[in-house]
């Protein structure tokens, strides 16, 4: 285990115990919700992670990396944000996707681009947005958020 | 009816399941392959997997959201954005979840640019997220990536705010829904029935908006799914409950 999750665990440990000093009910209810979330969602989590690994058997690293990491990268960065805004799956299982092309040599920035589309702007999700905040403002919102995206992505790629 | 809801929602795992299984029929060194290539996330994922869901829940548990909202109404100006920043990053939960609780900040006087910063901040910026961006994609680029989403977020509160007028967003209630909560809450009132929520759980995909709308009636049970307490519903929490059972966005919930 790495450093940096170690020092997660501790840190959660130490709020635990506060926690469970200060108010066992509440705690108990708590680990319920935790309970609850990681079991509705381990089936999909389980399912990406073995995604991955029959990709990378079939997929050699190079050819994504000549598809997706060099050939152009804005074309490939808007691709990725359009892709990242129709997609409706949980960041929680989006980063280890991305971090393994990351891993084998795919560019940062449509990373970057998607995984910020991805929670930022919703296509599916439009409609009801729509409804409770009015066409304009949802149409503003959203489009704000992909030029955004696309920014972040761009900057990102200069720093890193 | 149960069944094939389960095999809609693990459709991911059983057909990558069934790849692996016919690669190990056919071809099982490749099968091999992808099980060691897969075997580094699988770990990494375990590791971090339980700590972040731990996280969440106590955060859930402890962040005292209602206050927060009740006192939104009077802060403005740099106050108001700031609380706005925080209520969106400690709220856990889809992007869709906001939403409601954005309608009612707004019933209550909130600005759009805030509206703009807790939608936004609850989608992207939380605390056990970061910790799983940095876990695969490494503490730099999650660092990089916040601060830069974090000034990209504001702006955008701020070029919201100035191109969409308030005029454009439907405040008002639809009447529809109004008369009917009227009307059942006559009937309540004269004695003829009481209301009830119920949730269908063969439907319910376990968003976590109800009991975000409506806590004192709905709650998210052990299996992840959303249950109604079964209680009856008083009189003043009817609205909220009609208005979960309105937002549902599959339909599972029943109030009456």
């Amino acid at each position: 285990m790495d450093v940096f999750t170690l020092f997660l665990w501790v840190i959660t440990g130490i709020a635990f115990v506060i926690s469970i000093v200060k108010d066992k009910k509440k705690t108990f209810n708590s680990m319920k919700m935790a309970r609850g979330m990681m079991k509705s969602m381990i089936g999909q989590i389980i399912g990406i992670l073995f995604l991955i690994g029959l990709i990378l058997t079939f997929i050699p690293p190079e050819i994504i990396k000549e598809y997706l990491g060099k050939s152009n990268t804005l074309l490939s960065t808007i691709i990725a944000a359009v892709v990242g805004s129709i997609t409706l799956i949980p960041p929680f299982v989006a980063f280890p996707l991305v971090g393994s092309f990351v891993d084998f040599g795919v560019s940062i920035v449509p990373a970057v681009a998607f995984l910020t589309t991805l929670t930022m702007v919703g296509v599916v999700t439009f409609s009801l947005e729509k409804q409770e905040f009015g066409y304009k403002f949802t149409l503003v919102r959203n489009s704000l958020s992909f030029v955004f995206a696309i920014l972040i992505s761009l900057v990102m790629g200069a720093i890193i | 009816m149960s069944i094939i809801n389960h095999i809609k929602r693990n459709k991911l795992l059983l057909i990558v399941g069934a790849i692996y299984l016919a690669l190990v029929v056919f071809k099982t060194d490749k099968a091999i392959l992808s099980f060691k290539n897969s075997s580094y996330y699988i770990i990494e994922m375990l590791q971090i997997m339980p700590v972040i869901f731990i996280l969440t829940s106590l955060i859930e548990a402890w962040v005292p959201r209602k206050v927060i909202m009740n006192s939104f109404g009077e802060s403005s100006g740099k106050k108001g954005a700031i609380i706005s920043f925080l209520l969106g990053s400690i709220s856990a939960g889809p992007i869709y979840a906001a939403f409601p609780v954005c309608k009612m900040l707004l019933k209550k006087g909130a600005r759009i640019s805030n509206i703009v910063i807790i939608l936004s901040t609850w989608a992207v910026i939380k605390v056990p997220m970061l910790a799983n961006e940095a876990k695969f994609l490494g503490p730099k680029f999650m660092a990089v990536r916040w601060v830069l989403t974090t000034i990209s977020i504001f702006i955008m509160a701020y070029l919201v705010s100035k191109i969409v007028s308030m005029d454009t967003i439907p405040v008002k209630e639809r009447n529809e829904h109004n008369n009917d909560t009227l009307r059942f809450l006559n009937k309540a009132k004269r004695g003829e029935l009481y209301m009830k929520g119920h949730v269908d759980k063969d439907t319910c995909i376990g968003c976590g908006l109800c009991p975000a709308v409506c806590p004192e009636i709905f709650e998210m049970d052990d299996d992840g799914k959303a249950i109604a307490k079964g209680i009856e519903i008083p009189d003043n929490v009817v609205g909220s409950a009609k208005e979960a059972e309105e937002q549902c966005p599959v339909d599972a919930i029943k109030v009456q």
